[in-house]
């Protein structure tokens, strides 16, 4: 039995259970055999140099690779009972219970409040009071509702940036996702931004199983509560974010981690 | 230690650098030359086309109907024969254009050969001469009917328009990021949601523009009318009968031998002018919003 499985043991509660993943954009095997638990209600953060595949992991959570064609996976991924690489799951179902955040901020083209009734609307029929309360809700959570709240008519365009990344974190927790995957979600932001992002994370963290992928070696070590460390297309350690930062067990975690290589 | 750098070739003057710097000065100045021609051609059909069209745009010419030489006639019932069938055109070219325009961009990958096959056919559409596609009409609505109409015309300038709204529909949906549609499919919206409310939305300024440019090829268009709709000397507004039009009546009045009658032609021919202008610079306005 490998780490990988001792550490399944222990987790009281797993949200997301994947076994034997493999991923090929074409003919390219861009993920081998992965095998890795996400604990409910847990941060769990993925790091490795460009091009190791933890992106590509995160998409395959939601289904997003089925998108394009030529993109394939194999192996499980248990949410809720079932794999949801299977060919005949609802997508529409997945990913409202399965929600994403990007590394770009990608405001739709409407107003504040229609960027977050949009995904609400699509799963759900609020008359106009509980929508305006939902709205209020996941705005205020995200810490935004007082810098938007005269202007939720206004074009979400004319947010900041940093704002816009709240916002669709917003939307994102709008449908009452139980999953949360979050990708790069603030390599294009401000450290005044970024640290309210992560701050955020701590407090979503008691709703939403979240994974993050980061480039960001102190966001990883703030946030997360487990890590895991990536190389080309294998996960080659997981471990609590304390010990894979100060006792990882691979030596290419502890190049790295310290910077030597990546 | 430090060096100071010294050059192989210093200060001297290059004969090669001064010869591609004269090079360069007759390039710009045939280039300014072969602008200034253009400007010069375009603002001399402008100024003939104001000197002699103003004199007969009086409000006859745009209250009164046409009529027999000498009878103090006008157009009003060429402009409204033009706007009715360019509106009608307009009406059918529209959803095809944009549906067809959807397709390609949202569900034509390049690896689809329907959708290389429809954007081809929808590229040849755009440069066959009009005159063709006004004998087509011809064949398919005016002959085996036995008479003219205003809808075949419309069908015509509608056959005309629908490329340019292809084109650009399908262009101005492709610049709407990826990240848009993955955004929208991640929240668990369809295809044709993400389609509908986000891609269509964001680039509704250029499907505008698009439409708007359609609006203003076809507003000019002759050929195709002159064997469709044909052209009408009395008020109509029957889609099943001959309808008069700006263009066909310009084509019919020009070359006439009565004073008054090329005098409506050119007046007629400012009419069609200042439209388009207009729909021009609606296009700018709008695109600027955007």
């Amino acid at each position: 039995m490998t780490e990988i499985d001792l550490q399944v043991a222990k987790s009281p509660e797993v949200a997301l259970a994947v076994r034997n993943l493999n991923f090929y954009y074409g003919e390219n095997h861009a993920l081998h055999d992965i095998s890795i638990d996400f604990p409910a209600r847990r941060v769990t953060a993925m790091i490795g140099p460009s091009g190791c595949g933890k992106s590509t992991l995160l998409r395959i959570f939601n289904r997003m690779y089925d998108l394009y064609p030529g993109q394939r996976a194999t192996g499980e991924v248990i949410f809720d009972g079932r794999n949801v690489l299977e060919r005949d799951l609802d997508l529409n179902i997945l990913r409202a219970r399965v929600g994403m955040v990007f590394q770009k901020p990608t405001p739709f083209p409407m107003s504040i409040y229609d960027n977050i009734a949009f995904g609400v609307r699509l799963h759900e029929k609020l008359n106009k009071a509980d929508m305006d309360a939902r709205v209020q809700d996941v705005l205020t959570r995200v810490a935004l509702w007082n810098e938007v709240r005269d202007r939720l008519n206004a074009p979400a365009s004319g947010l900041s940036g940093g704002q816009q990344q709240r916002l669709c974190i917003a939307r994102s927790i709008a449908t009452r996702p139980e999953v949360l995957l979050l990708d790069e979600p603030t390599s294009a932001l401000d450290p005044i931004s970024t640290a309210r992002i992560e701050e955020l994370l701590d407090e979503l963290k008691e709703e939403f199983t979240i994974a993050i992928v980061t480039h960001n070696m102190q966001q990883a070590a703030r946030c997360a509560d487990q890590v895991a460390f990536f190389y080309m297309g294998r996960l080659i350690e997981v471990d609590s974010a304390d010990r894979m930062f100060t006792n990882p067990k691979q030596q290419q975690t502890q190049d790295y981690i310290t910077g030597r290589f990546g | 230690m430090s060096e100071t750098f010294v050059s192989t070739t210093g200060w001297k003057p290059n004969p090669r650098a001064a010869r591609r710097r004269r090079a360069d000065h007759l390039a710009t100045a045939f280039g300014m030359l072969m602008a200034g021609i253009l400007v010069l051609v375009l603002a001399s059909i402008l100024w003939t086309l104001l000197s002699r069209g103003l004199s007969g745009l009086s409000a006859a010419a745009i209250m009164k109907p046409m009529g027999p030489p000498g009878s103090s006639s006008g157009l009003a019932n060429a402009i409204v024969g033009s706007l009715v069938q360019t509106f009608m055109a307009l009406l059918m070219a529209t959803p095809l254009g944009l549906g067809c325009g959807i397709y390609l961009s949202e569900y034509g990958t390049e690896t689809n050969k329907f959708a290389s096959c429809v954007r081809f056919v929808s590229d040849v559409l755009m440069s066959v001469p009009s005159i063709l596609v006004g004998l087509f009409v011809y064949q398919v609505l005016v002959a085996p009917f036995g008479h003219f109409s205003a809808l075949a015309g419309s069908v015509a300038l509608a056959i005309l328009a629908v490329p340019i709204i292809v084109r650009t529909t399908e262009d101005m949906l492709r610049l709407v990021p990826t990240s848009m549609r993955e955004a929208g499919a991640a929240l668990g919206a369809t295809r044709w949601r993400v389609t509908l409310s986000l891609c269509l939305r964001s680039a509704k300024t250029g499907v505008l523009t698009g439409i708007l440019l359609a609006l203003a090829r076809v507003s000019g268009e002759t050929a195709p009318l002159l064997f469709t709709s044909l052209g009408n000397q009395n008020w109509s507004f029957s889609l099943n009968r001959p309808m008069a039009s700006l263009p066909v009546t310009i084509y019919q009045y020009a070359g006439a031998s009565y004073e008054d009658w090329v005098q409506l032609a050119w007046a007629g021919a400012l009419l069609v002018t200042m439209g388009v202008l207009a729909i021009n610079i609606a296009v700018r306005v709008s695109a600027r919003r955007g």
